[in-house]
């Protein structure tokens, strides 16, 4: 099954270290993750997207297409404000993007208990993939050890809130192998 | 950083490797302050090449689904290698816009690729 899964941890070391068991999944053809992003939230609320020194153009992209996956993570309602959110900041400063997922769920009670949300509080760090899985055991397993809290939607639930028409532009937007910044170099 | 090998490597998961390098590669080479050199692009279309040519022999040792998602990655892995000799040929915003392209068409063929070492996965779990 193709899913779209978002790992919270409490800090950026640990998100990375997520990161870098989820390509050890894959590695032992556990499951296959087809790409994957860290996003940090600081203590002002706003996101931010760990991405290669690139073209600021590319930089912008990643904004928005990540900030629109987080707002399609946070469930239905979200994908217009993570889109909105992405697009607007992510243009003017690159890598940074602005869904506020916690507020779409505030927003959205109602809805809460059927929907898998996506939550990233202040100072909290996740990883954002898509990967095929068969079970979700390995996931959910090896995250649990590292303290991550493991969200989870189907490709095709995210396709139906889908703000872009477009299958290809999110995953278009994380990386398709283990990127790690130097400075969390494991 | 080191990864733990913890199976055997088959072809398609080596091409998928090959393709996921040639787009940190290109990534790495459109992100170089001053532009890319001639020399960078001469070795990208030559991983280009060599990634397709790889692929393409593999087409017809896969089967099903992996087979489909294999051949839409070599559709891909192709128009990444026009792209990168348009780069050669080209310069200014011209340059920028070849380097652009060949980056997409590299994420879409580690994508496609991915998404046939799954179906191949899945297919062997059954």
């Amino acid at each position: 099954m193709r899913n779209y899964v978002a790992v919270v941890f409490d800090d950026t070391g640990k998100a990375y270290e997520g990161l870098h068991a989820l390509w050890q999944l894959d590695d032992a053809a556990e499951v296959t993750v087809h790409g994957t992003a860290v996003v940090h939230r600081d203590a002002l609320g706003n996101f931010q997207v760990d991405t290669k020194e690139t073209h600021p153009a590319l930089a912008t992209a990643v904004g928005v297409g990540v900030g629109a996956l987080l707002g399609l993570l946070a469930g239905p309602a979200g994908a217009a404000a993570g889109a909105a959110g992405g697009a607007a900041i992510g243009a003017a400063t690159g890598g940074v993007v602005g869904a506020t997922a916690d507020l779409v769920r505030a927003d959205n009670r109602d809805q809460a208990a059927t929907e898998t949300r996506f939550v990233l509080g202040a100072g909290q760090s996740a990883v954002i993939a898509d990967v095929s899985e068969d079970w979700t055991s390995p996931i959910d397993t090896r995250m649990r050890t590292l303290g991550g809290t493991v969200y989870r939607r189907a490709k095709d639930d995210v396709a139906d809130d889908v703000w872009f028409d477009d299958d290809d532009f999110y995953p278009s937007y994380l990386y398709p192998y283990e990127y790690i910044p130097s400075s969390y170099s494991l | 950083m080191g990864k733990i090998e913890t199976n055997v490597k088959d072809a398609l998961d080596h091409i998928r490797a090959a393709t996921q390098e040639l787009h940190g590669a290109i990534s790495d080479a459109a992100a170089k302050r001053g532009g890319a050199t001639k020399a960078d692009l001469e070795a990208l279309a030559q991983k280009a090449k060599a990634v397709t040519e790889s692929a393409k022999g593999s087409i017809s040792t896969q089967r099903d689904a992996a087979k489909k998602h294999l051949a839409d990655g070599v559709t891909h892995l192709e128009a990444t290698q026009k792209h990168v000799a348009e780069s050669l040929k080209s310069s200014g915003q011209s340059f920028q816009t070849s380097v652009q392209k060949a980056l997409a068409d590299a994420r879409a063929s580690a994508q496609k690729i991915s998404e046939a070492v799954a179906a191949k996965r899945s297919a062997a779990s059954k």
